[in-house]
């Protein structure tokens, strides 16, 4: 495994941000942490990339604890931010001249040039980060922690706010790394995204991993049978039991359909995210 | 070149692009500058030929340029640090890099000076502008960059441990601003009466002031000096400290 997470526990005053997460990620995995605001997705990504220290627990990359080895964590893994963290003055270019001098990666301008041509951003190497579209700058973002050459990339949220078409580029570009060999922990209130992109998936849900296992698994244990009426959904193992249902509550105007990971995540958690 | 040397690189050639991008909007460059010069048009002019220190104008500007050293080199590294760490997040991006604390502050420091001095050299030239006086020493050179230095530094510390913007505010404030007023900045500290002397001898502003009086390191003025490198020393620690430390 690349990173073991055991057990780790994170609190703010009386607040408990984070409790008794444990889970693993291999190498070329992406693992998705799906949960609504205040879950503790956030948290447990500041404690994975040595910003948080966890009051409890232990969390190893490549079986050495990030605690005592902070640095040599830090030149393994890469976070793309919730935050449109670039700095609206510096222009493109810049902004990963930077980044590569702060990885020690050294005679970078080729490198950040084909980094930048991966992405589609040649035209707008030059521009100020503060003139460029949302997607642009993720994609940015994305350049950075394509460019850092780590093996984990912590993305958090990368494709909130962005519209359909350009998430689907995120998708695209979260792939090609993926297929470039790094694993990947993504936390998303997309389930499409999660169901795309993930080979496992967690679910948190007050700082707890209420779920944990891939989107497909999830959905058969949740039920592979979705009945909506009005604005409830019921889950069913089978067609036959939704249709038991169906009949001896005499309900009219629902409709019956495949499970999705939403429908999971709406039960896990008890209520619509 | 060392990947320590890459990292103080990196956040020093950040901070530079940044502060480059501002100095050309020029109203960043009269926001900055222009307080100390009003400071220095009214006292110097209307206070100028009534006050009873000789050549006044020299000493008002030197105690002006020492100020905006402070104010330049502290307000710019805090508000760096703070910001980037409360609203952006791209400090977070520093924080997570291969990079040791030591360089980082190395970086911040250096970035801070850069811009202190370049408060300082304004000053001194609306001085030589309007009082036609250039009174400027190596020794002050050497008490400036050791006073930016420091201010940066503990720039670096404030910008960590504030946990609002707001906070910032008041701490400039109710530190910097009676720092500014107290040191020697527009009077010798010897007219203050002789219980808050013993207070304002404690502030490190006092001792730059000192310095870049002075002109020379003598039997006087090298307590000053002694004393602004060690508490520049104690607040790079500190700093390289927290940073280390560093756990949200």
């Amino acid at each position: 495994m690349l990173l073991e997470v055991m057990n780790i526990r994170k609190t703010y005053g009386k607040v408990v941000a984070v409790e008794d997460v444990s889970f693993s990620i291999g190498r070329g995995e992406v693992f998705g942490l799906l949960g609504e605001n205040g879950a503790g997705k956030t948290t447990t990504i500041k404690m994975l990339s040595t910003l948080a220290t966890p009051d409890s627990g232990r969390i190893l990359l490549n079986g050495r604890d990030i605690r005592k080895y902070r640095r040599e964590t830090r030149k393994s893994i890469a976070v793309v931010s919730q935050d449109m963290n670039l700095g609206y003055e510096l222009s493109v270019f810049e902004v990963l001249y930077i980044y590569a001098l702060l990885r020690g990666i050294r005679n970078s301008k080729k490198l950040i040039d084909e980094t930048i041509a991966k992405m589609g951003m040649t035209e707008k190497r030059n521009s100020k980060v503060g003139t460029l579209s949302g997607g642009q700058k993720r994609r940015v973002m994305a350049a950075r922690a394509m460019l850092s050459g780590a093996e984990l990339i912590f993305m958090d949220e990368p494709t909130i706010g962005l519209d359909p078409a350009v998430r689907r580029e995120m998708w695209d570009i979260i792939r090609q790394m993926q297929a470039d060999g790094r694993s990947i922990l993504l936390t998303t209130h997309y389930t499409d995204e999660a169901e795309y992109l993930c080979g496992r998936v967690a679910i948190m849900e007050k700082g707890r991993i209420v779920s944990m296992d891939t989107p497909q698994s999830l959905i058969d244990c949740a039920g592979a049978f979705a009945v909506d009426i009005n604005s409830r959904t019921l889950l069913f193992r089978d067609n036959d039991a939704a249709d038991d249902y169906i009949a001896k509550e005499s309900l009219t105007g629902h409709r019956v359909r495949r499970t999705k990971l939403d429908d999971v995540l709406v039960s896990s958690i008890g209520r619509a995210v | 070149m060392t990947e320590a040397l890459m990292g103080t690189y990196a956040v020093f050639y950040r901070e530079m692009l940044i502060f480059k991008y501002k100095l050309m909007r020029l109203g960043y460059v009269f926001y900055s500058v222009s307080t100390p010069i009003l400071y220095l048009l009214a006292f110097g002019l209307g206070f100028g030929s009534r006050v009873q220190i000789p050549d006044y104008g020299a000493f008002l500007i030197q105690g002006i340029v020492c100020m905006s050293s402070m104010t330049n080199s502290f307000n710019m590294v805090s508000v760096s640090v703070g910001m980037g760490r409360l609203h952006s997040g791209e400090f977070q991006t520093v924080l997570t890099s291969p990079v040791k604390a030591s360089a980082i502050m190395r970086g911040l420091v250096l970035s801070g000076v850069v811009r202190g001095l370049f408060a300082s050299t304004m000053i001194l030239l609306a001085g030589l502008f309007v009082f036609h006086v250039f009174p400027f020493t190596f020794v002050a050179f050497v008490a400036l960059v050791l006073n930016t230095a420091f201010f940066s530094a503990a720039g670096v510390i404030i910008g960590v441990v504030i946990d609002d913007m707001e906070n910032h505010a008041v701490l400039t404030n109710f530190i910097i601003m009676p720092m500014a007023f107290f040191s020697g900045t527009f009077y010798p500290v010897d007219f203050l009466p002789h219980w808050l002397q013993k207070l304002v001898w404690l502030l490190p502003l006092s001792h730059a002031n000192k310095l870049i009086r002075a002109g020379e390191l003598n039997a006087e003025t090298l307590p000053s000096f002694i004393l602004l490198l060690g508490l520049t020393a104690v607040c790079f620690t500190a700093g390289t400290f927290m940073l280390n430390r560093y756990n949200e």
